[in-house]
């Protein structure tokens, strides 16, 4: 049974607002921590998308300030980033909103018949 | 072939300046986090087939983003404030532009020096000074070079 979004009880979904490059690295991050470059094709690998270096790292800063990711010690010059506990948190509950959304559309898709 | 050799090199290394300018943009603090990481990852993108030019486009805007982006405790920088100031320049001077052609114009082909007046706000105004013994009045036909 799906969760109300009005029953007071679901936790906000922070990265509503964060755009979807920053949702795609935790995607990304989600089975293990990865640097830039592994991150970009990843990405591309999983989602078609291609992330443009400077909205990588601008999308990882902002991340990182809402202490959703975490860098690790640099391996040579290039930084890992791993997903945080709240991180985590914070991309299953904006999976669930986006499945709820995505079953409501197909949902109305059927009963349009289209 | 040494000529061909030496177009590659020249080649590479305006790629590699190309994309050096585009991070030097960054802020210092933020050069200090991600620069040797974001230049080898630039070398790593050019090395798979990604345009340099774009490459460059990407580090070029995330450094505008960076520069306008608001930190905790920072205050807004001296780019960002050049940026406000120059916008607000053209912005005035388009306004100034706007409002002086067409009073001009009427001040020309009418041939008269009739002048359209509201009064001003009651409360005072810190950018106007009113005259001794005159009430303050604001014109609102900009540009016709009188006061009320």
């Amino acid at each position: 049974m799906a969760v109300s979004r009005h029953d007071g009880k679901a936790a906000q979904d922070v990265l509503r607002r964060v755009g979807e490059a920053s949702v795609l690295i935790l995607i990304s991050l989600a089975d293990g921590p990865k640097h830039g470059y592994a991150l970009i094709q990843d990405i591309k690998e999983l989602a078609g998308v291609e992330l443009g270096p400077g909205t990588l790292y601008g999308a990882l800063d902002r991340l990182e300030r809402l202490g959703l990711i975490d860098a690790l010690p640099a391996d040579d010059r290039r930084h890992p980033y791993r997903i945080t506990a709240p991180g985590a948190a914070a991309l299953r509950v904006h999976l669930d909103s986006l499945e709820r959304v995505s079953a409501a559309g197909r949902l109305r898709l059927r009963l349009g018949g289209i | 072939m040494p000529a061909a050799a030496g177009g590659q090199v020249s080649g590479a290394a305006r790629t590699t300046r190309l994309v050096e300018t585009a991070l030097r943009c960054y802020p210092a603090r933020w050069r200090r986090r991600h620069g040797d990481e974001a230049a080898e990852l630039a070398a790593l993108l050019i090395r798979d087939g990604t345009p340099p030019g774009s490459i460059a486009w990407s580090y070029l805007a995330g450094a505008v983003r960076e520069w306008l982006t608001p930190r905790p405790g920072r205050r807004l920088s001296a780019v960002a404030c050049a940026l406000l100031v120059a916008a607000g320049s053209v912005g005035v001077s388009a306004g100034v532009l706007a409002s002086t052609v067409p009073a001009r114009a009427a001040i020309t082909n009418q041939g008269s020096r009739f002048v359209q007046c509201r009064p001003g706000p009651s409360e005072p105004v810190p950018d106007v000074i009113a005259a001794p013994g005159r009430p303050r009045v604001i014109s609102w036909t900009a540009g016709h070079g009188q006061s009320c």
